[in-house]
């Protein structure tokens, strides 16, 4: 077994982390974005796009964030 | 060929219903309570020579132990030790389905979202909750990122509010993605080993015996990164930037 500092396994930890947080924020931005859509405003389909959009600012931020936080560490 | 998808359907083996709640007994949970003994299993045996000099599952076991408690130093630093049990308790949980899975007629229980999904929204409720004990309304604060400029709040806190609810997306789908394509790609090679005959078959199945190796690497490494994640999680609850 691999200790948690091993450079490789960790590496590999981080590697894997940040596509799929890509796609997690664009589902959930555009998730919310088509619900507020669809129940709550007649904004039709400026909600979604708008939410599509801010999810993926949230991904590439967060990708960019976990890659420095690995770099200082 | 067969369905590459059949292996993960799922059929009542025992009817039962508690409460007008459906909680038959199926293959997934069969591999559930395999997995739970095994692990008290291996453990309690692993403790029970208890002497200076470890015995070959004695080592292992210590091995996981240290391996665990050092995600939680790296994580969440020596206070973090306080969540060592639930850490541990979803380490090896998710590890011995992952690794018993992998073997011929075994279910593997992390390729169900439902699974994956209760665990990752389970651990993100309670890192909401931590912080909030910690910090009271102040945890609030996490839906600012430091530094940001008044003007540019309308703008950061959607994205960040955004950012924290796909925690719990990211990290069910992480697992469960990984194990069901996994399975899949090892199902459709091995089908098209079988179906090509001795003449082509080999060369499928040499791609399944490698594919397999890589297969328990990635078993290891998702359960490790799901740890580690609730770990990263649970540490943003203690320490506000």
């Amino acid at each position: 077994m691999p200790s948690s500092q091993d450079p490789l396994f960790a590496g590999l930890g981080q590697a894997v982390r940040i596509g799929t947080n890509l796609l997690a924020t664009l589902m959930v931005g555009g998730g919310l974005g088509w619900s507020i859509d669809s129940y709550l405003l007649p904004t039709e389909p400026w909600g979604l796009v708008g939410g599509l959009i801010l999810g993926l600012i949230a991904g590439i931020r967060n990708a960019y964030r976990t890659a420095q936080r690995w770099d200082q560490s | 060929m067969e369905d590459p998808l059949h292996p993960f359907e799922l059929h009542t083996i025992v009817p039962l219903s508690l409460f007008g709640l459906d909680v038959s007994i199926n293959k997934a949970v069969i591999m559930m309570f395999v997995v739970v003994g095994l692990v008290i299993l291996l453990l309690t045996k692993a403790r029970s020579s208890g002497s200076l000099i470890p015995t070959k599952l004695q080592s292992v076991a210590e091995l996981l132990v240290e391996f665990i408690r050092g995600m939680i130093h790296d994580t969440m630093g020596p206070e973090g030790m306080r969540f060592f049990p639930l850490i541990a308790t979803l380490f090896l949980f998710i590890l011995f389905c992952n690794l018993l899975g992998l073997m011929p007629g075994a279910y593997t229980v992390t390729s169900q979202l439902v699974v994956t999904g209760v665990f990752a929204l389970g651990v993100y409720t309670l890192s909401l909750l931590v912080g909030l004990k910690i910090h009271g309304m102040k945890f609030l604060t996490i839906l600012v990122p430091s530094g940001t400029p008044g003007w540019l709040l309308p703008l950061m806190v959607p994205i960040e509010i955004i950012s924290q609810l796909a925690r719990p997306v990211s990290l069910s789908v992480r697992l469960f993605a990984n194990m069901t394509a996994g399975h899949v790609i090892l199902g459709v090679l091995f089908g098209l080993a079988i179906s090509g005959g001795l003449l082509i078959g080999w060369l499928p199945f040499s791609f399944t015996v490698a594919l397999y190796g890589l297969e328990v690497g990635i078993a290891f490494i998702q359960a490790y990164i799901f740890t580690i994640l609730t770990c990263v999680y649970m540490g943003d609850a203690f320490h506000l930037h």
